[in-house]
């Protein structure tokens, strides 16, 4: 426990400190002007970092956000006179308002959608801040004087250490914001948006939040870089700069604080390093060297493509010749960091701290903090009474793709404590039906009623927000989170403390209970011991049992299972079936449904059979195991012609 | 009055130009879900490259095909180098690697060509004909024959040729046209080529009227993304319309507002569109799987 | 014809087939059937290369084929009629048959002449696609598209025809026109590899009989031999 706060928060200090120290001994005003461009630029991208590497989305309208920022401050200070803290204070919001205006719709988007809102918006941003020449002075810029701050007028090494301590706070304060419930929902909407909205969990809400936040710290760094430059021009905030900020998250690492400081570093540095023709040949050599060693050992172990080892190689190979063909290497600037990022995107897709993490993690093992002791199963999941009325109807329920009837007015009733299976021969319109229910899809006609009341269509957030939840046939975890935070995301009732407060480090405690929560619920599937493995890397059966833990961590009235035996081993499947019963016991009502007869038979009170998108039969197992229809439904007829 | 069918005339013209470059994003798209983020350099070089090859004394007709078949080259080396790898993952990789890609090639031009624009030459003559008191270019004229005869051979290949119908099964079901001898990576080369070809195409015909440099396509690339995505990345028809609607209107906001506001529209429909129907004005939606 | 031997595949993190071998003879009819979820699917997509195996061997026409991908193996001559039919929707009924002769006919012109031939034999087996060859194949109902499928599928020729489910989803009217066509294309001689959940239409059509069960081959023979196979029914209804 003690090392590893030693380690991380060690680093951390010794590095903020040396930064904080180099103006004492360093007189050199140059120097000073790079290191304050490191820390403006460190907030810059720990904003850029939040939509790019949680969101997992290509922002392509940051710069566009630094300029906003940094004009915001500069009129407010040669207009209206503000000081500095006030002038921030207005790049900030302005950051978080349009941030999140233009989040509003875009980020229904996905994907390239999304990218081309943002360069949309960047370029219009560009355009009104050049031609609105009344207030931004146009082409030909915006001078502006540094105000002071409380009264005291910043030299340059005091401006430097102001913008320090202001990385450092953004530092803890994202910290914050990134290690609790905020910062893995971001994580688990980049994994699978359709799950974090059936845990109800607004995927959407989440998005448009994150995306405010980055922009807010992208125009706060815009304030800090109007009062660094003290001279604006429209034309600093395109799209060339966007792109060496991209540069910058990626080669530095995505979903790190180091890796957006490391990549500020190396991009403040960058022109430093065109500028000098000796020096950029060695490092063109370098990156060639380390293109080559990646390439080859990709190449040996087989964890990588051809074309990844190759690409990287050939594109650094051209800037090293290049480099020695060209006169001025300035003037190639954009196609030199081209083909850097190019090399970095293909060969080194976890960027240089990824890289460093890595290696260091393997020199010092650090033990994780220790987790809490599992919370009483009566505190998740207090015990419903059983009472005999329906829960869940269908009246009616209908839903056609095209031509195909997939469901075609059904009605059956789930009555309240009983574990209803749903079954039908493939095709049969089962998987359709708990599409419509859980909101996925919206009925092409009838009614579903929780509770006797309408539930609402088409909306698996809403749906899963009156206590419905699911698990799905073809698994939706999030893949890169732990096991413990998979559950975690979805947990409900738990997570109250306010964002103000919880950016200040005020959430440790209830933190602390929902991993005890948590915990109690991976116990209930039998994967308390792999709390803290990566999703993705469980086995499948584990993957299964995981799924419904995180179905469980909403609360739910009534759990849907999608084929939870489906792909699963003959011990997996006894596995399963205690684990309903268990869940069964609690008092929750659950919709099974599966293929094997088995299972079936020997957990469902109440079997419903479909076919053809049909009610073909209803009643106990036993009683539609024999029924006619449905022998015929799974063995077809024998017909004589 | 006549002034502003005069500009709504010229300025629909233009927007023929924007509507051909967002074709050539849904091809693309169309089957493999991704576009070309660097396609605006790819008109530009292709303008280039063209007018090299006017300066070395070759003639016109055949500097076109020329030009075309630069741009289906590079297309294709796009394709390979940018998204096959990233489409193979699975991931959105393409984007950040097209952007990148986008770059180098103006870079490239700027060191090659230089940073000025340069004229070009071209043998349809640029005195205005009245019809109905407003004047009207050749050159438009050529422009929007041009655009026509590119798109319709494009949609004509897609309709009439075997392999045309199996570029639309594989945007329909790519694995379903796997089973059916169609290699999807072969089609999505095809597309790729087949964009670059209408990226070039669209670089021959506007460079007359913008002039070539480094930065021609900038502007017309950001109205051609407006145009694909309010028209909806997989309706054909729907980028002509949305294109000379565009031009149209850009062509009046630059004479009433400013000229430097011309970009605007385009952009502020783009986000209108965005926000009001994601998938476009004529565009399907579509549906979430799990 | 078609040579299965120890094929294992699965996806991601689960292994689904776990050593399935099999022979489909020149001509006959094979059937795989078994519950579902026994990898059935799995097994078919493994031999199509729509997913690569991990292990074991498949040979068509004596050839092996695992390592290739879907669109190679279609071009030598292996058809495969997929569960859920995945007709081209937007396509019409006559261009998702032509494209099903793809690897056959020339790429740009003349392929209509060459393909007429055969569209002629396919709208005599199915009248109903001939009625509705313009229309859109996504419009047509589930029966339709899966006659749709399997004259897909035919139109390329095959060496080998994998037909998955061909009674998925449909009314039992529909199954047993579907099952009459596929008595019809036994009589041509089409060589055909069937996977079917319907055990007792399987069996009155196969010449010989796989039951899977857990990604293995649990039992096979006869139809007469499986008829009599208590273990065959037990995997159905448990």
């Amino acid at each position: 426990m003690w090392k590893r706060l030693l380690l991380i928060r060690g680093a951390e200090l010794f590095a903020f400190g040396m930064l904080v120290a180099i103006p004492v001994f360093v007189n050199n005003s140059y120097a000073l002007g790079l290191l304050t461009l490191l820390a403006i630029y460190g907030i810059l991208l720990i904003g850029l970092d939040v939509s790019v590497g949680y969101l997992g989305q290509v922002n392509l309208g940051h710069a566009a956000f630094l300029g906003l920022g940094a004009y915001a401050s500069g009129l407010c200070v040669t207009l209206l006179g503000f000081g500095m803290p006030a002038a921030l204070g207005v790049s900030l919001l302005v950051g978080l308002v349009i941030g999140a205006l233009l989040a509003l719709p875009a980020l229904r988007l996905e994907g390239p959608q999304f990218a081309l809102a943002t360069l949309s918006f960047s370029a219009l941003t560009v355009t009104t801040l050049n031609e609105w020449e009344s207030l931004t002075g146009g082409a030909q810029g915006l001078q502006l004087d540094r105000p002071a701050l409380l009264g005291v007028h910043l030299g340059a090494a005091g401006f430097y250490w102001l913008c320090m301590i202001l990385l450092a706070l953004v530092w803890m304060l994202m910290r914050n914001l990134l290690s609790s419930h905020w910062g893995r929902a971001f994580e688990a909407l980049r994994d699978s948006p359709i799950a974090t909205d059936a845990m109800g969990v607004g995927t959407y809400r989440f998005k448009v939040a994150a995306f405010a936040i980055g922009s807010a710290l992208g125009s706060f760094a815009g304030g800090l870089y109007a009062f660094n430059f003290q001279y604006l021009q429209p034309h600093s905030f395109v799209y060339e700069l966007m792109v060496i900020l991209l540069l910058g998250v990626v080669l530095g690492g995505r979903k790190s604080l180091w890796g957006a400081v490391v990549g500020a570093a190396l991009i403040v540095l960058l022109p430093n390093l065109l500028s000098n023709r000796m020096l950029f040949q060695v490092f063109s050599a370098l990156g060639l060297l380390l293109a080559v060693v990646a390439g080859v050992r990709g190449m040996m172990n087989k964890s990588t493509r051809p074309f990844q080892a190759i690409a990287p190689i050939v594109a650094m190979g051209s800037l090293v010749v290049g480099g020695m063909l060209v006169a001025n290497t300035e003037d190639w600037r954009k196609a030199i960091f081209a083909l850097m990022l190019f090399s970095v995107v293909v060969g080194l897709p976890e960027g240089l701290m990824g890289f460093i993490t890595r290696f260091l993690s393997q020199l010092f093992s650090v033990a994780p903090p220790p987790l809490p002791a599992p919370a009483a199963l009566d505190e998740v999941l207090a015990a419903r009474p059983m009472q005999d009325k329906p829960l869940l109807e269908l009246r009616n329920l209908k839903r056609y793709f095209g031509g195909v009837k997939a469901v075609d007015d059904v009605s059956m009733a789930v009555h309240s404590g009983h574990i209803h299976g749903l079954i039908g021969p493939n095709g049969s319109g089962k998987s359709t039906a708990v599409n419509v229910i859980s909101g996925l899809y919206a009925p092409t006609g009838g009614q579903v009623l929780l509770h006797g009341k309408a539930l609402p269509e088409g909306s698996l957030y809403q749906v899963a927000r009156v206590g419905i939840a699911r698990t799905f046939q073809n698994l939706q975890l999030f893949g890169e989170l732990s096991a413990l935070d998979n559950v975690m995301v979805a947990l409900k009732g738990v997570y109250r403390c306010p964002l103000p407060l919880l950016l200040l480090g005020f959430a440790r405690r209830e933190e602390k209970r929902a991993q005890a929560q948590s915990l109690a619920l991976l116990e209930l599937v039998g994967l308390a011991q792999q709390a803290r493995s990566k999703a993705k890397d469980l086995t499948y059966g584990a993957q299964r049992f995981l799924e419904i833990a995180r179905a469980l961590a909403c609360k739910p009235d009534l759990l849907i299972l999608d084929e939870p035996a489906a792909g699963l081993a003959q011990p997996d499947v006894a596995q399963l079936i205690a684990i309903i019963k268990r869940i069964h016991q609690r008092g929750i009502t659950i919709i099974l449904i599966e293929h094997h007869m088995d299972v079936v038979s020997e957990l469902c009170d109440r079997v419903t059979v479909l076919d053809g998108g049909k009610v073909i039969a209803e009643g106990s197992a036993e009683e539609v195991k024999r029924h006619p229809l449905v022998i015929q439904a799974y063995l077809g007829v024998e017909h004589t012609e | 009055m006549s002034v502003i069918v005069q500009l709504v005339v010229s300025g629909a013209l233009m927007g023929m130009v924007y509507a051909l470059i967002a074709y050539g994003f849904q091809l693309t798209y169309s089957t493999s879900k991704s576009i070309n983020f660097g396609q605006g350099e790819l008109v530009m070089l292709s303008a280039f490259v063209s007018l090299s090859l006017i300066n070395t004394g070759l003639p016109y007709w055949l500097v076109v095909p020329g030009g075309l078949l630069f741009g289906v080259l590079l297309g294709l080396f796009v394709e390979r180098a940018a998204v096959r790898l990233a489409l193979e993952q699975k991931g959105e990789g393409w984007i950040l690697l097209t952007v990148i890609f986008g770059l180098l090639g103006f870079s490239a031009a700027e060191n090659i060509w230089g940073r000025d624009d340069r004229p070009f030459p071209t043998p349809v003559p640029s005195d205005p004909m009245h019809f109905f008191g407003i004047g009207i270019t050749p050159l438009e004229i050529s422009v929007a024959i041009g655009v026509l005869a590119v798109m319709g051979m494009v949609e004509l290949f897609k309709r009439k040729t075997l392999l045309g119908k199996a570029f639309e099964a594989v945007s329909a079901d790519r694995d379903a046209a796997g089973l059916m001898g169609v290699s999807a990576t072969r089609i999505i080369m095809l597309s790729y080529g087949l964009s670059g070809l209408v990226a070039a195409m669209a670089g021959i015909l506007v460079a007359p009227i913008t002039t070539v440099g480094p930065t021609m396509a900038s502007a017309l690339i950001l109205k051609a993304f407006s145009v694909a995505v309010v028209a909806g990345l997989d309706s054909g028809f729907g980028v002509v319309v949305v294109g000379l609607f565009l031009g149209a209107l850009e062509s009046l906001a630059s004479f009433y507002i400013g000229s430097g506001w011309r970009e605007a529209p385009g952009l502020i429909l783009l986000i209108m569109a965005l926000a009001l129907r994601p998938n476009g004005v004529f565009g399907k939606a579509s549906i979430r799987k799990v | 014809m078609l040579v299965v031997e120890n094929l294992h595949a699965g996806y991601d993190a689960s292994e689904v087939l776990d050593g399935v071998s099999l022979r489909v003879k020149q001509g006959s009819v094979v059937a795989l059937i078994g519950a579902n979820g026994a990898g059935k699917t799995t097994a078919m997509r493994a031999i199509s290369g729509m997913l690569k195996p991990t292990q074991g061997r498949v040979l068509l026409d004596g050839q092996p084929v695992q390592e290739l991908g879907s669109a190679r193996i279609a071009k030598l001559g292996l058809a495969h009629a997929p569960e859920g039919r995945k007709v081209f929707g937007p396509l019409s009924v006559e261009d998702n048959l032509l494209l099903g002769a793809y690897s056959r006919l020339p790429a740009f012109f003349g392929f209509r002449g060459k393909a007429a031939a055969d569209l002629a034999r396919i709208y005599e087996l199915f009248p109903r696609l001939r009625e509705r060859s313009q229309q859109a194949a996504g419009t047509l109902s589930g029966g339709e598209q899966q006659m749709l499928a399997i004259g897909r599928a035919l139109m390329a020729n095959p060496k080998v025809m994998l037909l998955d489910e061909p009674s998925m989803g449909l009314a039992p009217v529909i199954v047993q026109e579907v099952f009459r066509i596929i008595k019809r294309l036994k009589q041509a001689g089409i060589t055909l590899l069937l996977v079917e959940q319907f055990a007792r239409s399987a069996l009155e059509v196969a010449d010989y009989v796989y039951v899977m069960e857990h990604g293995k081959i649990a039992v096979e023979g006869v139809p007469d031999e499986i008829r009599k196979n208590q273990r065959v029914l037990e995997a159905y209804l448990g």
